[in-house]
């Protein structure tokens, strides 16, 4: 029997006490537990009449001061509010996820993971190691620009680079998006940012903002490495129509001239090792003719193998940008548009909100855990003083 | 043994229900906390205090966490404990209400007002915890679960606590059964 547990004649003897204190008539072997309860109960004091009347006033003007609004019930609204915000929060955080993934119909940029999937309608090629203006490359355009920049060593051409495994790699990207004429500004500002952000350069653009005939187009150079963050930060601009890239290995290339250029440099020595044994001034002006050929060829050698090396290091990437039904904005009109953006301000605010929570949620947590440790404890000392009463 | 069912949180019938429980738990909840305090004036500075704090908090009752009358009595009995505590810190004298009260007691027959001194002197000296549990349960005329809703314990646990303190009462009057 556990310490709490109590016999059938204990718990008897408690339902007994209860039937008692109802005012039940109960049987003569408790009538002593009745002349106890009747004891004590009589020992214990009564209020005096001032003081009932004290404390019916007291209430009576807590009553009064309710009515007139004076008296604030503010737990339970801080509770309320608590329970609502919490349910904000939590919608909130439901909604923003719904938003990210693209569930309400991909209003938001969405950007391409590994930059090869994850748009709808876009025709993907990827050929490897293609010959340079191969059926699915893409070809290079003129520069029709407005603007040219020009050209750029985005990376110093020393060590062999890029492509897996030791290779040298050329990248070419085309990327197509769809967008409003409307928003096709907006959006070519946005690559231009884009692509400064990833270190890159616009080698040539071409904007032409006229109604349903706007377009623009880009030829922008970047780190290789940075041709698939590109790619998918662009995605995310516009509805993406296309995606075409190709990638070709020109480390054989770029062998051969170095071989050529070890020949050359063999040929230099050689000759300059000849020209300072020679006898007669014919001789000398002869391997000095010589001498000159070879050093326009060194340097020829040089300037081959710098751009070979710049090739590899710097992916290009081509970017159309037309004008269409844009499956992120355009098809659904300017109320579309405007239901998109605020979507978008709704997803930002609520993104703030999150990092708002995240910053308030320790706080809360610890003050949560103090409140509980606090009460626990005046709970305690409270006990404390009921034992030492 | 309940006065009301239950406190509504807010709307027409919540202070007619609350004067209600007032009316019916008032003069219990100041015995328990005079008995508790021994001290008439505290007694009242308490009881006051703790209905103030009852009315305050009326739509914070959660029915399912015990009935009204356990909840103000759990109410009086942190105002009496924090009164009881602010003593201990302070020293305040106590000025004890079973002095008072024997006049009353002078006007019965000599048998009954020679028990129910024993009785009052028993119960004076048990231990704070079993006056307590004999209290709420004489005085207050809480249900078991009542009872362990305003100590904080089990069912079992308060329906035990309560008889070994009636036993202990019994002793201490010399009661045999």
């Amino acid at each position: 029997m556990s310490r709490d547990e109590l016999n059938p004649r204990e718990l008897e003897e408690l339902a007994v006490l209860d039937l008692i204190l109802a005012r039940e008539p109960v049987g003569e072997e408790h009538l002593e537990l009745a002349a106890l309860v009747d004891s004590v109960r009589a020992g214990a004091p009564t209020m005096a009449p001032a003081f009932a009347q004290r404390l019916d006033a007291q209430l009576e003007a807590l009553e009064r001061r309710r009515r007139f609004g004076w008296l604030r019930d503010g737990r339970p609204r801080v509770r309320r509010l608590a329970l609502a915000g919490g349910g904000l929060v939590a919608a909130a955080v439901a909604f923003t996820i719904v938003i990210s993934s693209g569930v309400l119909g991909g209003s938001s940029p969405q950007p391409l993971p590994g930059a090869l999937h994850n748009f709808s309608g876009a025709a993907v090629a990827t050929p490897t190691h293609a010959s340079a203006g191969g059926a699915a490359s893409a070809a290079p355009r003129a520069a029709v620009g407005n603007s040219t920049a020009a050209g750029v060593a985005l990376l110093g051409p020393q060590a062999l680079p890029v492509g897996g495994s030791g290779r040298l790699v050329e990248r070419r990207s085309t990327l197509t998006l769809a967008t409003t004429p409307a928003t096709l500004q907006r959006v070519a500002n946005q690559i231009v940012t884009a692509t400064e952000q990833e270190g890159g350069v616009v080698a040539n653009s071409n904007i032409a903002v006229q109604g349903s005939a706007s377009y623009a187009d880009f030829e922008l150079k970047v780190p290789s490495g940075h041709l698939a963050p590109l790619i998918s930060t662009l995605s995310g601009l516009a509805s993406v129509r296309g995606l075409n890239q190709t990638t070709d290995d020109i480390t054989d290339g770029y062998d051969q001239e170095r071989a050529l250029l070890a020949d050359r440099e063999a040929e230099r020595a050689s000759l300059l090792k000849q020209l300072a044994a020679a006898a007669t001034t014919a001789s000398e002006t002869s391997l000095q003719q010589k001498l000159d050929r070879v050093e326009e060829r060194i340097a020829a050698e040089h300037h081959a193998i710098d751009a070979l090396l710049t090739e590899g290091h710097t992916a290009v990437l081509y970017v159309d940008v037309v004008p269409g039904a844009s499956t992120k904005h355009s098809a659904v009109g300017p109320l579309g548009t405007a239901f998109n953006r605020a979507l978008h301000a709704l997803e930002e605010i609520l993104a703030i909100a999150l990092i708002a929570l995240a910053i308030a949620l320790p706080f809360a947590l610890c003050a949560l855990a103090l409140w509980w440790a606090g009460s626990g404890i005046r709970q305690r000392a409270r006990e404390r003083a009921m034992r030492t009463a | 043994m309940t006065a009301i069912a239950a406190l509504p949180t807010g709307g027409p019938g919540a202070s007619e229900q609350f004067e209600q429980l007032y009316r019916s738990s008032a003069g219990d909840v100041y015995a328990y906390v005079a008995s508790l305090l021994r001290d008439r004036a505290a007694a009242e500075d308490v009881t006051a205090l703790a209905f103030e704090r009852a009315f305050r908090r009326r739509a914070l009752f959660d029915i399912r966490r015990g009935t009204p009358r356990s909840w103000l009595f759990a109410i009086a009995r942190n105002a009496a404990l924090d009164e009881l505590r602010r003593r201990r810190r302070t020293g305040s004298l106590l000025h004890d209400v079973a002095d008072e009260a024997t006049t009353e007691d002078d006007d019965l027959d000599g048998e009954l007002a020679e028990r129910r001194l024993l009785v009052r002197d028993g119960l004076a000296s048990l231990e704070p915890r079993d006056r307590e549990v004999i209290l709420l349960k004489f005085v207050g005329r809480l249900s078991n679960a009542e009872l362990a809703r305003v100590l904080r314990c089990s069912e079992s646990n308060a329906g035990t606590r309560l008889h070994r303190a009636i036993e202990r009462l019994r002793e201490a009057c010399g009661v045999t059964r």
